[in-house]
Parts: C-alpha cells; structure tokens; sequence
C-alpha cells in the first residue's frame, strides 16, 4: 500500500492565527486561554475560554462572505483549509482533480448559532437563512462548493477524536487506491450549545487547565481548525508542475488505529482499555515497538477521568512513558478539532525536531507519578505519536514519522 | 410534608427525571443503593442529573461532586438531606 | 474479485481497487428514538461478535440537541441536565451500540447527510480489505423529529398538500414525505452464507447533468463487464417533481430493459434512505435465476448522488 505524507499544513487557534504564530507561542511556552469578553455566553469573563483572537466579522470580511448562514465553524474551517492547501501549493487543477478527497470533522457545526436555532425551532416557518447551517455536513459541503473539489467528500463526528479520524480515513483511502490526496481535518467553535453541555457535566474548570497535575480540576474549552494535506507516494512522484512548485514534506503518517473503550458514554475506563487498544494497535499498524515512540501529544484535557486513564494506559503500554506534552494548556480542548491540531504540533516538533512545554503542571498525580515536559527544548525525534479520545469511548491514535 | 410522602414523592420526580421508563415508584426500595450493579444502576450522569433534580424541585445547592456522592446514596439519604436543607 | 470502487463526480480510470465484500446479514427497525433504533436493529447482528462498528446519520441527534437547547434558555444557562447534551452527540448510536455489546474494535459515525451512510459503506469496505477474516457492522440510522421535520417542510422538502397515501409517484408537485428507518449489516469478504456481495459503490456531487450521465456510464462500465445492464434499479425516486429528472437520466442510460422498482413509498425520504433501499435488495427474492445484479440509485437534495451496485446469488 502507499506511503502516505503531509505535504501541507494550515491551523488557527487560541494561540495564532498562522502555523508560524503557532509554532512561536509553543516555542515561547505562552498559552491563550484567557478570560475573554466577547463570547456569546454569561461564562464569558467568569470561566476561562481557548478563544481564536478574529472575530467573526473580521473572517467574514477576509473571506469576502455575505452570507449569513456561514458559520464561525465554517469559518474557521475555511482559515486553516486556505493556508493548508497553499502549503502544499495546490493548484487549483489539483484541488478539482477527483482524485483528490476532502475529509472533515466537526461536533459544533452550525450549532454554535444557538440563538437562532432556539428562534427556528419555535417558529421554522419564518424562512430563517440558517435552516441548512445548523447541521456538521454544512461546513464541509460548504468547502467543497467554494473550491470546486469533485473528489470524494465526508463528514466525521466522533467527539473529541473527530479529527483524527478524519486524518486516518484521507490516509486509508490513499493506500487502498480511492484518492491520490486528501485534504483532512477539523473544526470547532466556541458556542453556548457545548459550553453549557460541558458545565453540565462539572467538568470545566474555573482555572487554567493543569494536564496531569494532581490538583487538575477540569478543562478549559477552545476553538481552533486545522488542515493537513496528505498525499500519497505516487502523487509525489508524479512529478512536473508539482515537483517543479517545490513541494515540501513535513512528514509521513505511519500508524493509527480506532479503537472504543466500551465502558460508558462520557468518561473513559480507569486502566484506560480503550486509550491502551488505540495506542497498540498504532505501533501495531506502523510495525514499530513502544520504545521507537519519541515523544506523544496527549490528549490530556485536564479532567479527573481522562488524565487517570490516560496516565494508567501509556504506563501500561510503555512502561516507563517517552516526553509527553499537553498542547491543551496553550488552546484549551478545541473538541472536534483537537485531533487535527495536535496532529499539525506534533507534526511540527518532528519537522523542527524540538519539544515544547506542557504548562500548568506542578504535581503529578499521586500513584501514578508522571511528569510531562517542563520546558521547551531540543531534540532527536524520529516518531511521534498523537492521541485523541472523545465521548462515546472513541479512541484514536496516530503516529507520525520523520522523514529525513 | 411527612418524610414518607417526601420519598414517594422523590421516587416519582428521580422517575420522571432520570426517564426510567421501566420502573415504578414501588420498585425503589428505601434503602436500595441508587447506583452500582446491585441497586437502581444510575451512573456518573445520572448523579449529575439528580443534583439539578435537588435544585429545582427543593432549592438545594449541591457544588462539591464528592459531596454530592455522600447525599445520593439511597432514598434515605436523600430525603434526610431535603429536609435538612430545602429551600423550597 | 468484487470491487468496491470509489467515484467522484469525473471518474478517472486509475482509481480502482480490487477486493471483495459481502452482505453477511441484515436487521432493520423503523420507527422511535434514534440511538434506541440503532442497538435495536443491530441486535441480530451483534451474535457475529464485528469488528467494529461504523454509523452513517444524517440528523443526528436534533431532538435531545433541541431539549438541551431549551433547557439553557429557560434556565438562562443556569444549572442544566447533562443527559441530552451527552445523548444528543451523533457518534452515541454508534457507541450506544459498542457499549451494549462491549464492543473494543473500531467505531465510526459519519454524518454528511445524504452520504453519511455510504461513507460508512466505503468505510466499512476498506476495513474489510485491510483486515481479512474480520467482520464489520455498518448501518444508516435516522429518526424523525419534531424539530427536523418542521425544518425539512419550512425549506419545502416535503410535500405541501394532502397527501394521504395515495401514488407517491403521481403526485407531480414538489417535495416528498418524510421518513426515518435503521438498517444495519454485517460485511466481510466471505460468500458463505451471504446475501449480497458489494461490486462497487460510488458518491457524487453536484446539478450537472451531463457530468453525473458520464459519471453512471463509467461506473457502469466499470463494473459491468460488455455492455451488461444490471437487472433491476432500486431508485431512489421520491415523489419530488424537481429530482424526477435525475431518476429520468438514470432509467434512460440504463435502457428498457432493466426493470425499477422504487423504494420511498416505503420508507420516506431521509438522509440514509440507502441504507433502507441496501435492505430491500438483500431481501427481494431472487426470482427464476440464481443470479442477479441490482443498481441502487439514490439523489438527496438535487446534489448528492450514490450509486451502490449488488450482486445475489443463491
């Protein structure tokens, strides 16, 4: 089957708006959850938020979009989708090829219109502009009208590891022959509809998040995009107007796997069978042993459950854990779009062969004594692996390779 | 309201709340743990659930989870603590 | 071999894979709660221990999304119930159905409307060829809601006038009736004991017309070796004057010969409908042959088309 490689990559987040302004505040070790003002919630200024600076007119504007029924999701989407396939100098040839895929994830979707769903759904006979917007699908049927992409196109909900699994599925139907490109990835925005779901369940934090930290007390949410271009062995080498436009490869997708915890609808099983499976079956999946793995991306969010589990299910696997991070601590849980963000940081300590600093971790929790990454440094990466785990037990892990 | 009214009452509001559509209040012992396998099977959500429950219905303010845990232990426990602390 | 081979809306001759896949086994439910539904129809199937577990649904959620919706309005996003948030997300009949069955192996949930079911088809299609011997559920579960139906009629997907049973397919007046069904399979690449075996599936998109004529002729071609002609169309036709004329280029290019018969009368019309029609072709009995290829063809909304190609054999 083929290889398959990122060859491009596009990102907006708490912590900039660009993969170089990304890339800076990891390296700096400054975080953006903050209290912010301009949310549409009476959180806003009360708890703290992973917010994207633009604000929705400000991307509307750069977009050059009327239409009200685009979303900030969408949005967001078409932020990270642009620079993306710039990166990856994309023609647009390429783009309406049919050979080339667009897989995209979301939990939000238009649902971050939670006014104006609350409007339509007491009186949908008004013709309201956003009937069709409210629904994941619409930003990626949103994305391919814009740029005329005739390939094979789908949306992916699987919670928190949506994005993931988008970025498995593109890569999956390059190696079985279906595309020659997929252009995968993520998106989500903050809305009243999640924050109230997850306060809901007692498990936002009145603080900054502390990834496995003993006194962690819950996650911060976010809101955040990314986009990476994958394209396969023979894309790559077929040469002429692509070869010549100078392609770059950041690096290769080796292993992933999908696994389910089984175990209950919003909180992981403490041994973490289901983080355990997924992060098996990756090594599995790229022929690799626990002790290749350099360093992992955790999913890390800072509740009581997940950082447990996940904690028990890397000691279980590794024994003793490479470097982790929680990149959490500098956006906040950006939900559907955390598997393809922490895919593009991970993606950028291989390239840059550096680690960055997990923040807002003193103490680590007790009987299970794990420490991530204190401080920015260095280092000689050869693969690394992202983790995602959503609600609904979903898990999913990803490895990623150097290739230099 | 005489404590045995209050906990045939609770049975029929946890009923209605928490949707369990195949039970009745006289299924719900007194003393049958609220959760776990041996008892009425709720969950970690269901605690969250029962908590708004003892909100709206009674004015109680439940902030600590492990705090919650000690109160929701079986109908008992519960209708002891509302009528130590409702507001309603 | 059979083939399960994608298309987009140019199809190019090089992307092509061989591998095969059959229908083991299906179950359906119509009617109730979605995720409810879903376990419920995946009951017989789940005695196979799958695999995984893939979902394709178009709605989702909407109902619990709505009562978690109007819980933060009337409580001015107080103290809310975390139960419809956590039920509304659209991966719970998916992992609703893992958890019943205790279920470890990979679990999906597409939800890209009118082809959310045949993503997890070509889903379930590659898992198939990458791990042989394994088995995999995939479905296409959708429940009618108050909130989605009133959305679906304010747009005018559904029909405007009386319409009490009558021909469906008479009724030359825009929209359809509205629907909702899960059916589910169990797939893997071995013929013992199968129903169907996939040949090929395809998903466009787009309101061309002569791009979506090239597009069926190839996958026809593709698939169908000399000029044969499948035996039956399952259409997708739902009563929609405006879509008729995408069935009308389908029943054209297919020719006389092929017989169709339609499906939405009985199941209304939803984003996974195909799910429903893959159900019907797997039980339609085979008659006076011991072989048999069936197209379904199925259009939601004017600009998603699915193609889905079967083979039966006794």
């Amino acid at each position: 089957m083929s290889r398959v490689f990122i060859t491009g990559m596009g990102i907006i987040s708490a912590v900039g708006a660009s993969l170089a302004e990304n890339r800076s505040a990891l390296r700096a070790g400054k975080g953006g959850v903050t209290l912010c003002d301009r949310l549409p919630s009476r959180y806003a200024g009360i708890l703290p938020f992973g917010k994207v600076g633009a604000g929705t007119d400000e991307l509307n504007e750069k977009f050059k979009i009327a239409d009200p029924g685009i979303t900030r999701t969408t949005l967001l989407a078409l932020h990270a989708f642009d620079d993306a396939i710039s990166d990856a100098r994309l023609t647009e040839a390429a783009l309406s090829d049919p050979g080339t895929a667009l897989i995209g994830a979301t939990t939000v979707g238009g649902m971050c219109l939670t006014d104006e769903l609350y409007r339509d759904t007491s009186n949908p006979c008004e013709g309201s502009a956003f009937l069709s917007s409210y629904d994941c699908a619409s930003v990626h049927l949103y994305l391919q009208s814009r740029y005329k992409m005739q390939g094979f196109t789908t949306t992916i909900n699987t919670a928190c590891s949506s994005s993931a699994n988008a970025i498995q599925f593109g890569a999956r139907l390059i190696k079985n022959g279906l595309a020659r490109k997929a252009i995968v990835g993520g998106t989500d925005s903050l809305a009243k509809f999640t924050i109230n779901g997850f306060n809901a369940l007692q498990i936002l934090s009145s603080e900054l998040c502390r990834p496995f930290d003993r006194d962690r007390a819950g996650l911060n949410l976010g809101e955040g995009a990314a986009f990476l271009v994958l394209e396969g062995e023979e894309a790559l080498a077929g040469g002429g107007e692509e070869a010549a436009a100078g392609k770059k490869i950041y690096a290769e997708l080796t292993g992933y796997c999908n696994t389910n915890d089984a175990y209950h609808p919003s909180a992981l099983s403490l041994p973490g069978d289901g983080p355990y499976l997924a992060m098996e079956g990756a090594l599995r999946s790229a022929r690799l042993s626990a002790a290749d793995i350099d360093f992992i991306n955790t999913h890390g969010t800072a509740t009581e459950n997940n950082d447990e589990a996940e904690s028990r299910a890397m000691v279980r696997l590794f024994g003793e854990p490479p470097v982790f991070v929680s990149t959490k601590s500098y956006t906040g849980h950006t939900l559907g779009a955390s598997g393809a963000i922490e895919a593009v940081y991970s993606i950028l300590s291989l390239a840059h062969q550096e680690l960055y600093a997990s923040l807002n971790f003193e103490q680590s929790i007790p009987g299970i004594g794990l420490r991530p990454i204190p401080a920015y440094k260095k280092a000689a990466l050869r693969h690394v692996m992202s983790n995602s785990f959503g609600f609904g037990g979903n898990c999913t892990s990803l490895i990623f390779s150097n290739t230099r | 309201m005489e404590t045995a009214e209050l906990k045939q009452q609770l049975k029929r509001q946890i009923i209605e709340f928490l949707n369990l559509t195949d039970t009745v209040p006289e299924n719900i012992q007194d003393d049958k743990p609220l959760f776990g396998d041996e008892g009425l099977g709720l969950d970690s959500i269901d605690s969250l659930e029962l908590i708004v429950l003892l909100n709206r219905e009674y004015g109680i303010v439940i902030k600590d989870l492990k705090e919650g845990r000690k109160v929701l232990v079986d109908i008992n426990s519960m209708a002891g603590y509302i009528e130590k602390n409702r507001t309603k | 071999m059979a083939a399960i081979v994608l298309r987009s809306f140019f199809p190019t001759p090089d992307s092509h894979v061989l591998y095969p896949s059959y229908i083991l086994y299906f179950a359906a439910r119509v009617g109730g709660e979605s995720a409810g539904d879903g376990v419920g129809a995946s009951l017989p199937l789940l005695q196979w221990s799958p695999d995984g577990i893939l979902i394709g649904t178009g709605y989702g959620g909407m109902e619990d999304s709505v009562k978690f919706l109007k819980q933060i309005i009337e409580y001015e996003e107080g103290v809310l119930t975390p139960g419809p948030f956590v039920q509304s997300t659209a991966n719970a009949i998916a992992s609703q159905i893992g958890l019943f069955n205790h279920n470890k192996g990979y679990n999906t949930t597409y939800v890209h409307r009118g082809l959310a079911f045949e993503s997890a088809l070509i889903d379930a299609a590659m898992l198939v060829k990458e791990h042989p011997g394994n088995s995999y559920l995939v479905g296409g579960v959708d429940e009618i809601s108050g909130h989605n139906y009133r959305f679906e009629q304010a747009e005018g997907w559904y029909k405007k006038e009386d319409f009490a049973g009558g021909d469906l397919y008479a009724a030359d007046s825009p929209g359809s009736i509205a629907g909702e069904g899960a059916a589910l399979f169990l797939l893997n690449d071995s013929p013992a004991g199968a129903l169907a075996r996939v040949i090929g599936i395809a998903t466009l998109r787009g309101e061309n017309e002569d791009a979506f004529r090239a597009a069926l002729h190839l996958f026809l071609d593709r698939h169908l070796p000399d000029g044969k002609k499948p035996d039956l169309l399952l259409s997708g036709e739902n009563g929609d004057s405006r879509a008729l004329k995408w069935y009308t280029i389908c029943e054209a290019l297919l020719g006389l010969d092929v017989a169709v018969a339609r499906f939405k009368h009985l199941c209304g019309e939803y984003p996974t409908a195909a799910a429903f029609a893959l159900w019907l072709a797997c039980t339609l009995p085979l008659k006076g042959s011991d072989h048999q290829t069936i197209l379904i063809y199925n259009n939601y909304k004017f600009s998603q088309h699915s193609l889905i190609l079967l083979e039966k054999f006794l």
